[in-house]
């Protein structure tokens, strides 16, 4: 628990490991700055730190303003929701585990239940289903799967091509770099200044889609 | 238990679960899924990072907010209120009695599962709804060993997921975990052929409409399945 680093700066720590000095690229480049509200959080968690919180709400309430106004279609209602996850935020910092994730993710997730609660409660369906029942938190256990590596050559090579196209550009330029261009995940991730954990994630997410497509195409 | 699942839910309905924008009774379904799926865990842990990651870098235009006043609100908030979490006073099953069996509940039933209805049973099928509102009904469907649910079309859409125990119908064979989806188009007969009970979790937008013989008299019973 006394080493920052390791406890906080989740990607931070990722990329310090595999690669001395990309720490400085991926600052620059990435709109996050990695590591930092994984620490904040941690400056919460054990010291109250107000300054900390304070950073973390000038940078996460407009945006959770913006998420709420889009899921919600009105403001008031999206006000309602930020002070709610915010105040998870403030309570609730210990329980963040950065080696499940990064900060945004846990803040985005409070953000998702608390909306869902309250919807659940403006038609007074107190007894009914809440986000308690549908989202653990994140407490299933580790699992590894290999089935996303086996699939890598075998996909690629086959029929897969035309359903390139229909990636979320996101995806797409992940997956063209690694198995067009044939750079590392690691390479990825510089070039493009984001986690090496989105990379994997997006390149997962890219297979499942193409594997659903070739799917179809059999049917 | 997550190895033989091979029924899952498309990544479609698995972003709209992420996302949160699915109905409660639907949302419970796939909660349960993943309960059962480390594959379907994962992709949703990836999903829920994409997600996070749009919604963190998205730009916001500086506005008139008060932010200042809100951060304040909520410290001054979180003095008053004594304990930050509040446990919930639902009871926790984790076992559930039906037909003489015992069944062991997914994590996601487990506090709902005690404010289920009565049983109804007819033969040897049960059926006791979860709470849920319109327009979908949830519920707990028991079908005891070698007993066939009479064919029926459904006016709505039909998700049935598979607790315990095995079923088949004419597209296939379910093991636990194991997610089917029956759109209007769809008559099938789902029948337990196997010597040990079955316990499913339905998800209904309409009654059941049954279509053969003798059972068409069931119909005037269809909310009994609804």
């Amino acid at each position: 628990m006394l080493d920052q680093r390791r406890t906080y700066g989740h990607h931070a720590s990722q990329f310090a490991n595999n690669s001395p000095g990309l720490m400085d690229t991926t600052e620059t480049a990435s709109p996050l700055n990695l590591g930092q509200w994984e620490e904040a959080l941690g400056l919460i968690a054990i010291n109250r730190d107000k300054s900390a919180y304070a950073g973390l709400f000038n940078y996460f309430a407009p945006r959770l303003k913006a998420f709420g106004i889009k899921m919600f279609g009105n403001e008031q209602q999206a006000m309602e929701m930020v002070q709610d996850t915010m105040l998870n935020v403030w309570q609730k910092a210990a329980l963040f585990d950065p080696t499940r994730g990064c900060a945004s993710t846990w803040i985005y997730t409070i953000a998702r239940n608390v909306r869902f609660d309250m919807l659940r409660k403006k038609q007074s369906r107190k007894d009914d289903i809440s986000a308690d029942d549908l989202w653990s938190d994140g407490d299933y256990p580790e699992q590894e799967d290999l089935q996303s590596h086996s699939w890598d050559l075998y996909i690629i090579a086959e029929k897969i091509a035309p359903h390139f196209a229909a990636l979320p550009p996101a995806q797409r330029v992940v997956m063209e770099k690694v198995y067009l261009e044939e750079n590392s995940h690691q390479e990825v991730a510089e070039q493009l200044g984001i986690p090496l954990g989105t990379v994997k994630s997006r390149i997962r997410l890219a297979l499942d889609r193409l594997r659903e497509a070739v799917d179809g195409q059999q049917r | 238990m997550g190895n033989s699942v091979k029924h899952h839910p498309s990544l479609s309905l698995l972003e709209q679960f992420c996302d949160g924008s699915l109905t409660p009774e639907v949302a419970l379904l796939v909660a349960t899924h993943l309960d059962f799926c480390p594959h379907c865990q994962r992709l949703s842990k990836d999903i829920e990072a994409d997600l996070a990651c749009s919604f963190a870098a998205a730009p916001v235009a500086a506005g008139q907010d008060d932010w200042l006043s809100m951060m304040q609100q909520v410290l001054a908030e979180a003095e008053t209120t004594a304990k930050p979490v509040t446990p919930s006073t639902d009871p926790v099953v984790t076992n559930l009695e039906v037909g003489g069996h015992q069944f062991e509940l997914p994590r996601a039933l487990q506090r709902l599962s005690s404010k289920r209805s009565k049983w109804l049973t007819l033969g040897g099928i049960a059926t006791a709804r979860l709470p849920s509102g319109e327009p979908h009904h949830i519920s707990l469907l028991f079908i005891d060993k070698n007993t066939a649910v009479p064919q029926h079309t459904h006016k709505g859409l039909e998700m049935t997921l598979v607790l315990a125990g095995e079923m088949v119908d004419e597209q296939g064979r379910y093991v636990p975990g194991d997610l089917i989806i029956n759109t209007p188009d769809d008559t099938h007969t789902p029948r337990n052929v196997s010597d040990d009970p079955c316990l499913c979790l339905s998800v209904l937008s309409a009654p059941l409409q049954f279509k053969q013989g003798m059972t068409r008299l069931l119909n005037p019973l269809q909310r009994f399945f609804y």
